[in-house]
């Protein structure tokens, strides 16, 4: 044990007394990090909000066959019919008014919701400034998710208008849910006449089940109660109806992940073609080590050890480049009134880290298969 | 018990260049008492440091037999003689073979840390060895701010650090001036007389070879004659 960390030390002193050259090398792999943690954080917030759980509760009932929110039209008593299905907990009627109906980086959504049954519905939201109370007493009260906030820097009391609606902000909310936290919540009536959308009618609405298992059950129930009313339903889960209404989206993250496999390919081969430079340059001084008494094992540990601290350092430094820069920059990629927030969470920065020692590592077997390989008296003499 | 630290019968040791095959050298027998300060001279290609790879364990005969602090050598697996090189042999080179970015202690300190002592130890020994080389106040200097002499000395001093019982040397004064190289020789010397230290030195200057007890001649592989 002592021996791997004087071998782990004198890794670190080549490393750190190399300045230039393992600073160069920290960039690259770096820069290949910051590209594959973006990547990540895309697929992972993807997989969140597409891939179902047995967790999953919520229904999104739609209008059949339409796909933008501005032609979902259903009438608002429907949730009082659907609040009597077997299953179904709590209904909630939704206005969606957004900025783009198109596929884009900074879509602003509104959601339009009766006062006092957002906590009623989704009591998992917490208020973390600002007041549910303030918003109850403006009509034009906004309640904004934390990313959304964030990410156009509004705090309670700011107004700003988007899509043609002037809101007030009254507080901004938090919520496991990652919907949530990308749109502002106004008053049903409210959102109904700025959109000029009329009294009484909605865009969706989101059903909670009693249990994940009736989701199918109840879907079913809910469409065959409006199969032959004036408005028919499409019911789905609440993750299922994100990859059908975002399906341009999901197609266009999912091609990221080859630009994430080329960041790890190129980080590999940046990290095997340096160590295989200092394996190279460093044929006499391991020849040394040799003659002093280090067996083959104990170089190629060398060689392995400083390919995985470059791997960690790079690692570390591209994870939190690339963290630090979608927190403040709070992207929300949306499409068709679906709101993707592109935020790292610690499974993608610990997978990052991860991914960097592994590269570094893996990447470093080559160079020290050759190191350990060269014939003592053949690399002293030249 | 064998007072004899080498014992060389039938060494031989061939390679092949391209297509031909070179014998540096043929059949040599070769005894080397313990505590003796042996200078190997020769021309170029007479096969002194091909002598002195197959002594320190970095290379192995092709034929014969090569006994060395008790143990046949020539016998030992790879993995056996990397081990058996640590704890028997120092090596000095004529061009010290410092690592360029570590300071002269840790230029020392490596060839102690793969031997499980614990760090205090391994200091203590540093030091001490600096101390006997004179280099103790330049402990903490680079390679790069040395002189040569002061380079050879931290090299001297990364030999001896283990202990080995035998030291070869290539050419240790090769690179040096006048002055070095005799405070060099002195402290060869002094570690045969005080430490009793084997040493076996090749060399191409006679006055280095005249601080030796015994002087041999190497021609074409085999020893021509004592001096």
């Amino acid at each position: 044990m002592t021996s791997i960390l004087n071998l782990l030390r004198l890794s670190w002193l080549q490393l750190s007394r190399h300045r230039v050259r393992s600073l160069l090398t920290l960039l690259g792999v770096a820069s290949g990090m910051f590209l594959f943690t973006s990547v990540e954080t895309l697929q992972r917030s993807l997989a969140v909000a597409t891939e179902a759980t047995a967790a999953d509760t919520t229904l999104v009932v739609f209008r059949e066959n339409r796909f933008c929110p501005s032609t979902s039209r259903l009438p608002e008593h429907f949730a009082d019919e659907i609040r009597r299905i077997d299953g179904v907990r709590e209904v909630i009627p939704v206005q969606v008014v957004v900025n783009n109906c198109g596929t884009s980086l900074d879509v602003v959504a509104f959601r339009g919701v009766p006062t006092g049954l957002l906590t009623r519905y989704a009591p998992e939201i917490e208020i973390v400034a600002g007041s549910e109370a303030e918003w109850a007493k403006r009509d034009d009260g906004a309640l904004l998710g934390e990313v959304f906030a964030q990410r156009r820097g509004l705090s309670p009391g700011d107004r700003f208008d988007a899509a043609g609606v002037t809101v007030t902000v009254s507080g901004v909310l938090r919520s496991p849910n990652p919907q949530d936290n990308n749109v502002a919540y106004v008053k049903l009536p409210f959102l109904q006449q700025a959109s000029r959308t009329g009294l009484g009618v909605v865009t969706q609405f989101n059903v909670r089940v009693e249990n994940s298992d009736d989701l199918t059950a109840v879907a079913a129930a809910i469409d065959e109660r409006f199969e032959s009313s004036q408005a028919p339903t499409d019911t789905k889960p609440e993750k299922a109806f994100f990859a059908e209404s975002a399906a341009e989206l999901v197609e266009l993250i999912g091609f990221t992940r080859w630009l994430g496999v080329g960041a790890v390919v190129a980080v590999g081969a940046l990290v095997a073609n340096a160590l295989l430079l200092v394996v190279r340059g460093r044929v006499k001084e391991n020849a040394v080590l040799r003659t002093l008494g280090y067996p083959g094992r104990a170089i190629a540990t060398l060689v392995v050890s400083e390919g995985g601290m470059l791997g960690v350092a790079g690692g570390v430094a591209g994870v939190a480049l690339a963290a630090g820069f979608l927190h403040w920059q709070s992207f929300t990629m949306g499409a068709e009134g679906q709101t993707l927030s592109i935020q790292p969470d610690a499974f993608v920065v610990l997978s990052g880290i991860a991914m960097g020692l592994l590269l570094g590592v893996f990447a470093s077997l080559w160079p020290a298969y050759q190191a350990m390989r060269q014939p003592i008296v053949h690399s002293l003499r030249n | 018990m064998n007072d004899l630290m080498i014992q060389c019968r039938g060494v031989s040791k061939s390679y092949f260049k391209g297509k031909t095959e070179v014998t540096p050298l043929e059949a040599l027998d070769l005894d080397v008492p313990r505590g003796e300060f042996l200078a190997l001279m020769g021309p170029s290609g007479s096969g002194k440091t091909t002598l002195l790879n197959l002594l320190s364990g970095i290379d192995s005969p092709t034929a014969g037999s090569l006994v060395i602090a008790g143990e046949e050598i020539a016998k030992l697996s790879r993995r056996q003689l990397t081990a058996w090189r640590a704890e028997h042999v120092g090596y000095i080179f004529q061009l010290y073979h410092l690592v360029p970015v570590l300071t002269a202690f840790e230029n020392v300190e490596l060839p102690l840390l793969l031997s499980g002592l614990s760090k205090k130890e391994r200091h203590e020994r540093v030091r001490t060895a600096l101390d006997l080389v004179g280099l103790g106040d330049r402990m903490n200097h680079a390679p790069t701010e040395l002189s040569g002499g002061q380079e050879q000395r931290v090299a001297i001093a990364r030999a001896i650090v283990a202990d080995p019982p035998l030291l070869v040397a290539d050419e240790p004064t090769g690179d040096l001036d006048r002055e070095a190289a005799t405070r060099i020789l002195d402290l060869l010397r002094s570690l045969t007389e005080d430490h009793g230290k084997t040493i076996v030195m090749v060399t191409h200057d006679a006055k280095a070879a005249a601080a030796a007890d015994r002087t041999l001649h190497l021609e074409k592989g085999q020893l021509l004659e004592n001096a």
